[in-house]
């Protein structure tokens, strides 16, 4: 157990490795990725500009860091686990960055992130406490776990890669939805796992000041598949399942209704039917199309077409909103536990 | 407008959520009491739990869907 001095001190260290190494590395990550002409362009813009890509090795190469000094001081499994898991993803999204994949590729291959929560589990113990937090109470299911496991890990890295469609919003919606989750770990699960999830929050703070409209790179598939891994593993590893789940509803909801309108696991690219189309005034409009697929950002726009930028600050304001829920459902936990 | 009926859509699913989590607590864990006075076998408690939770997690689904459908046949249709 952690004493205060200890949480602090392990605390601001991980904490100040992953922002740094992001805000530090990220520029000549640019600079290199620019000069080997890997690049894309950001189609919802005039001209088009190439933007390079991927983010995601400055940003799990911070995130590693910080976590092994977690490890060296703790010595905690759960650290370890999350670790992997992140590691894992982080090379699902590397292989896609690098080669163009099918549209089953990532959630059949981010099945294999979750194996080092389960097998060190097994043979170590203590990385998640084999009962579901339900909020109202805990489901002690020790073998149904398992499944669980294996279904939110490639869940939560999916959903955050499905909400990066526009500058800055994946980086900024994950800020906003680990500040519930962070809260909720500290108070129901342990503070180890709550340190090990400061460095996804502060590599993406740090990393949102290069991904924020204009976008100077983008994170790519080994971005937001690490990220929205890390987020599912700390919720599992933290007792906070549930709270996750509330604290990402927007792009649960974008995933959801991507997923109802085409009826089958594929890539955005794959689908014919663009949700929106770009007005002459580079604007986003919600596509008359009936065969687009339905998603967040077709829901936004609506009523109007919307500026980037415009669109990215209503996906941050449902994503406070949520924030919220999570927030109120963590009071009524709070309330139920120790009343 | 839009962003309004977004959040209302997003607080559907909240109390849906809740709702489930309240209803597994509440009659789906304590299920050995009550059906079989504490005498159950563990697999047999288990097996049906598991049964009654993925059936309501579909349910979750399909009232998800529903809510869906309806709010996209009026925003998108108009």
């Amino acid at each position: 157990m952690l004493d205060g001095v200890n949480l602090i001190t392990y605390g601001a260290a991980v904490s100040a490795i992953s922002f740094f190494g992001v805000l530090f590395l990220t520029p000549a990550t640019i600079r290199s990725l620019t000069a080997k002409h890997k690049v894309v362009a950001d189609a919802h813009k005039p001209e088009k500009p190439q933007v390079p890509r991927p983010a995601g090795p400055v940003i799990m190469i911070s995130i590693a860091a910080a976590e092994i000094v977690l490890f060296i001081l703790t010595m905690n499994i759960a650290v370890l686990a999350i670790l992997l898991t992140t590691a894992i993803a982080f090379l699902v999204g590397y292989i896609d960055d690098i080669r163009v994949m099918p549209g089953w590729f990532k959630p059949v291959a981010l099945l294999a992130a979750a194996i080092p929560m389960v097998v060190l589990d097994i043979y170590v113990g203590e990385v998640y406490g084999e009962s579901l937090n339900l909020i109202f109470g805990r489901a002690y299911i020790p073998l149904l776990y398992i499944p669980l496991i294996f279904v939110i890990i490639p869940i939560t890295g999916n959903t955050i890669n499905s909400i990066d469609v526009l500058n800055g919003v994946a980086s900024g919606f994950l800020i906003i939805a680990s500040i519930p989750l962070l809260a909720s770990i500290a108070i129901f699960g342990s503070y180890e796992v709550f340190l090990a999830a400061l460095p996804m929050l502060f590599a993406s703070i740090a990393f949102y000041r290069y991904h924020k409209f204009p976008s100077r790179i983008f994170p790519g598939d080994s971005g937001t598949l690490l990220l929205g891994t890390m987020y599912g593993a700390v919720a599992i590893a933290g007792s906070s399942e549930i709270i996750g789940v509330i604290a990402l509803l927007p792009a649960v909801m974008n995933s959801f209704l991507f997923l109802a309108s085409v009826k089958r696991i594929v890539e955005h690219r794959e689908v014919k039917a663009r949700p929106t189309i770009l007005t002459d005034d580079f604007k986003l409009a919600a596509s008359t199309d009936s065969k687009a697929p339905a998603t967040l950002v077709r829901l936004i726009v609506v009523d109007r077409p919307l500026g980037e930028r415009e669109i990215g600050y209503q996906i941050f304001k449902l994503a406070i909103f949520t924030a919220l829920l999570a927030f109120a459902s963590i009071a009524i936990q709070y309330i139920v536990l120790f009343r | 407008m839009a962003l309004t009926i977004l959040a209302l859509f997003m607080t559907g699913m909240w109390v849906m959520i809740l709702t489930v989590a309240a209803f597994l607590v509440i009659f789906v864990a304590p299920l050995d009491t009550y059906l079989f006075g504490g005498q159950g076998g563990r697999l047999t408690i288990s097996a049906i739990q598991a049964a009654i939770a993925i059936i309501v997690v579909i349910v979750l689904v399909l009232g998800l869907n529903r809510l869906k459908r309806i709010y996209l046949h009026k925003k998108l249709q108009q």
